[in-house]
């Protein structure tokens, strides 16, 4: 019987796991063995989550009662830190579709151990990220205004608003990316449901396989179709960072009106997607022992995404300023020496330090295979990456064209309900995902074996 | 109570089937198989396996999908419904909102190409589940969970005259397994 390890998925660099044979047969048993009922640590965490959660709802509940009087901002600062999350968390959700679609167009092989957990966090990043315009229009019981539907007054939205486009942007993205997620899953609930003793869970791999077989008519279509949503989902993953971005750049405010805009935020996203990605896999991989199908190799690879995208996300800042310096605005030239050296220095320092600083030490092979350090660093890539859409928005609001608006932000306990909040909605999901359903791909990993042939070739 | 129900409705009898199915490992036998059985005039056969094989598409002379047509379409018709939903949008309402153009044709981009994106992305899956036959609710073959783990299974419907013959070219193509069901 042939067998093989996964370091055969890595075709460069060397793999300092200790071998373990996996067959076919083992890839089904290890995968599927994750899915379980689970142990103490998990219902410890999850109830932890359910707690956190619940004092975030309470907080929801506070700004719909008594409205955003309880936040912390005033007028002219009015996205604060609910757009904040809502780009951090698009931003951590782009990630996804990037290793699952980009990777597979390209043919990069190292994506198979790992996109399952990068789909799984982008539906529930942007399930999160969904959350914050939907609170923040105030009374969100008129959501349904933003969508463009047929009405007895004709009234429309206004299409020629960058934030309708965030609407139709965000909303297709959730829609493809979910459909990408759970495409992917119907092979491996087939082998879920071969397996499943207990009828509700047999229930539910039944329906999330469509009665799958493996029948070659099925494989034909499936990966005929998969092709297309990966070709599909890649000018969507760059589209819909670039159409938030527009959201700031259409505005003639100081600090947001620049074409650099789109570029940086996609780069800005895959950064903190892919720094999210490593620090759930080096957890999961240690939790239930997968050092063998996630491999160092692979950990390395994302490590090396971080680093270009930390490269093109630090040039973006240092452009922001030399254009600042270089250009004619008097008010852009303010607000870029105001957000390093004034009320708000030290969030942009946090920001630069996480972002630009720390990554730089991914340079070295011995930090990109120290699985401790990696997860330290992809713990201070989404700090700082949340601080930089923090940076963006309060700094050049709180300092717009006329002094006389002037007025400095301070973040209420609310707020910080919503943020705390904002990571357990997502952890929720993720504890649920790992547990009932496949977190690795069995079918596209199993395909990286070598196959069973009597003949040498 | 409702536990029985579910196992009754995902486990229902098995129904009938006429035909022979063989079981493989070594992936150059059941090429090997295929090629020979659809040889003998059995093209109507099908392959089970946990992973597709590019020798046995080869062997079953398998042409692309046909899903692509379908996303086209979807494409073709989101991308127009969605510019026609900005012209109707503000035709019906024409109000100049901070100077700009009433039919401005950048954010008709925006929303023409998400809408492309997103019908696009539904019919291709609309597509492949029906050209897949998704979702299975009734058997076409006997089944055998093997199929997700290691093994392929070929199976080829035919009447109880044709069994033995095909019996004897499965296990002739070193089939681990042959099963008649006559």
């Amino acid at each position: 019987m042939s067998s093989t390890t996964l370091k055969n998925i890595a075709v460069d660099g060397v793999n300092d796991v200790p071998d373990r044979p996996v067959t076919q047969k083992s890839l089904n048993d290890d995968v599927l063995s994750m899915v379980a009922w689970p142990g103490k640590v998990w219902w410890a965490l999850f109830l932890f989550d359910l707690v956190v959660l619940a004092v975030a709802l309470a907080a929801v509940r506070n700004l719909i009662v008594h409205g955003w009087g309880v936040s912390g901002f005033m007028r002219p600062v009015m996205w604060a830190v609910d757009i904040t999350n809502f780009v951090f968390w698009v931003g951590i959700a782009h990630c996804g579709t990037l290793v699952s679609a980009v990777l597979f167009l390209f043919r990069s092989h190292f994506r198979r151990a790992v996109y399952r957990i990068a789909e799984a966090m982008t539906v529930f990043g942007v399930l999160t990220a969904a959350m914050f315009p939907a609170i923040h229009t105030g009374r969100p019981w008129f959501d349904y205004w933003l969508f463009p539907y047929p009405n007895q007054r004709q009234l429309w939205t206004n299409i020629r608003s960058p934030l309708e486009w965030d609407v139709f942007a965000v909303n297709t993205y959730l829609t493809v990316s979910s459909i990408f997620f759970l495409v992917g899953l119907i092979p491996d609930c087939a082998a879920a449901r071969d397996r499943a003793k207990h009828p509700i869970l047999k229930l539910i791999y039944t329906i999330f396989s469509f009665g799958w077989t493996g029948a070659n008519y099925q494989w034909k279509h499936f990966y005929g179709a998969y092709l297309f949503f990966a070709a599909l989902a890649t000018p969507l993953v760059f589209s819909v960072h670039s159409v938030v971005s527009w959201d700031f750049a259409m505005a003639q405010t100081p600090g947001w009106h620049s074409t650099l805009f789109a570029p940086y935020f996609v780069a800005g996203a895959i950064f903190s997607g892919v720094g999210m990605v490593i620090f759930l896999l080096v957890i999961i991989r240690k939790g239930f022992g997968l050092q063998h199908l996630v491999t160092i190799d692979h950990m390395e690879k994302l490590a090396k995404l971080v680093l270009l995208t930390s490269c093109m996300v630090g040039y973006s800042y240092l452009t922001e300023f030399f254009m600042a310096w270089y250009g004619p605005s008097a008010a852009e030239r303010d607000v870029f020496w105001f957000r390093a050296t004034g009320h708000y220095w030290w969030a942009f320092w946090i920001m630069f330090s996480c972002n630009v600083i720390f990554p730089m030490s991914l340079w070295f092979k011995s930090v990109r295979r120290n699985m401790t350090a990696l997860l330290v660093l992809s713990i201070f890539v989404n700090i700082g990456m949340w601080f930089e859409r923090f940076v963006i928005i309060v700094t050049s609001l709180t300092r717009t064209f006329n002094p006389a608006n002037w007025f400095y932000y301070r973040i209420s306990i609310t707020e910080l309900a919503l943020i705390v909040g904002s990571f357990a909605w997502f952890f929720m999901f993720f504890l649920v995902f790992v547990r009932v359903l496949p977190a690795f791909s069995i079918a596209e990993i199993k395909e990286t074996l070598p196959m069973p042939k009597r003949r040498a070739h | 109570m409702i536990l029985k129900m579910i196992d009754g409705l995902l486990n229902p009898p098995a129904p009938k089937f006429h035909g022979v199915m063989g079981i493989w490992y070594y992936v150059d036998d059941a090429t090997d198989a295929v090629t020979a059985l659809r040889g003998a005039g059995h093209k109507n056969l099908n392959v089970f396996s946990p992973v597709p094989h590019h020798e046995i598409e080869h062997a079953m002379e398998q042409g692309p999908s046909l899903v692509r047509w379908v996303t086209a379409v979807g494409g073709f018709l989101g991308v127009t419904g969605g510019f026609a939903l900005c012209f109707y949008s503000i035709a019906s309402w024409p109000l100049v909102i901070g100077g700009k153009e009433l039919f401005s044709v950048p954010p008709m981009t925006v929303l023409g190409y998400e809408s492309m994106i997103l019908i696009a992305g539904l019919s291709n899956l609309l597509g492949m589940l029906a050209l897949g036959r998704l979702p299975q609710l009734k058997q076409v073959a006997p089944y055998d969970p093997r199929f997700q783990e290691d093994r392929i299974g070929i199976w080829v419907p035919c009447s109880a005259a044709e069994a033995a013959k095909i019996e004897q070219l499965m296990k002739g193509h070193a089939a681990e397994e042959v099963q008649v069901h006559a």
